[in-house]
């Protein structure tokens, strides 16, 4: 340590008159051009924090959100008896086996400040999501596929066949994806209607639609799964997921 | 630039290494916690719903 000071010291002792010598050598241009090489190695630090940022920080802060969230949900339920939904703190959860990414917490709206929180949203416009309770519709939602969450980034990953199970307080929804749509434009509302025409259905019945944008990293195009109600169970006293989940 | 930075620190060269690092947190947390967060919903990369253009809501 005291070798490391002594070396200091005789840095500084020498450094000072380095300094003058070498800079009047230097030319303004050469300056300049240091300085602008710099600010192009600092733009690039920059960008490269901005993509950890959106990859890895936003994951961090929306799990963490969704995880507190989830909690009061449950926690809600677990209190009350049988009463009005609560539609604020989030309706209940998606479960995707193909997509490995365990529930995700399904709240009200898909604005950007709702999905952020790492959660997924049921669509209140342009076209009104129903419920999966309701007897007829399509229960309609959207998530992140990277950052805040990235609660659908392995939507790619679910095909046809694949279960899709919904979970509220009292009961578990059990759908079966039949149709995905990989790319589409982002101003296509129609998969988002009552009858998904573009999914192949004509009737009625009892669908749910899951959005998200594609490719990976971009926001150019929309990734599209719709599935159909397969039955619905009752949960249980110890909440006992269906077979799908096991 | 940071070479006119590093000669204006106070301090031996480990007492302004340790500024250097300090500053650069300061500037790293400034930047995830009010910069990128500002900057992120200016840039397209974060869309997911479908919505009827420009007007629609997003």
């Amino acid at each position: 340590m005291a070798r490391t000071d002594h070396d200091e010291r005789q840095d500084r002792d020498t450094g000072p008159p380095a300094t003058p010598s070498r800079r009047p050598g230097r030319g303004r241009v050469a300056a300049a051009i240091a300085v602008f090489g710099e600010l192009l190695i600092t733009a690039g630090i920059i960008l490269a924090l901005f993509v950890v940022y959106s990859l890895w920080w936003t994951n961090v802060l929306a799990d963490r959100e969704a995880k507190k969230q989830g909690d009061r949900v449950r926690k809600h339920w677990a209190q009350q008896g049988p009463g009005k939904l609560d539609t604020k703190d989030g309706i209940g959860f998606l479960h995707v086996p193909s997509m490995h990414n365990g529930e995700v917490l399904v709240k009200k709206g898909t604005s950007t400040e709702t999905l952020n929180d790492g959660v997924a949203g049921y669509y209140t416009k342009p076209v009104k999501s129903a419920m999966p309770w309701d007897r007829k519709g399509n229960f309609s939602l959207a998530a992140h596929r990277d950052g805040h969450g990235a609660k659908f980034h392995d939507i790619d990953k679910v095909h046809e066949g694949d279960p899709v199970v919904f979970e509220t307080r009292d009961t578990w929804y059990v759908y079966k994806v039949y149709a995905t749509l990989p790319e589409t434009s982002k101003y296509n509302v129609d998969v988002l209607d009552a009858v998904p025409k573009e999914s192949g259905r004509k009737r009625p019945g009892r669908y749910i639609t899951l959005s998200t944008c594609t490719p990976v990293y971009t926001s150019r195009h929309r990734y599209i799964v719709w599935g159909e109600l397969e039955r619905t169970e009752k949960v249980d006293a110890d909440r006992t997921p269906p077979e799908e989940l096991r | 630039m940071y070479g006119w930075i590093w000669r204006h620190l106070p301090g031996n060269a480990w007492v302004r290494a340790l500024i250097s690092l300090v500053l650069v947190l300061a500037i790293v947390f400034v930047l995830f916690q009010y910069v990128f967060p500002w900057a992120e919903p200016l840039l397209p990369f974060n869309d997911v719903t479908v919505d009827q253009g420009m007007a629609g809501p997003r």
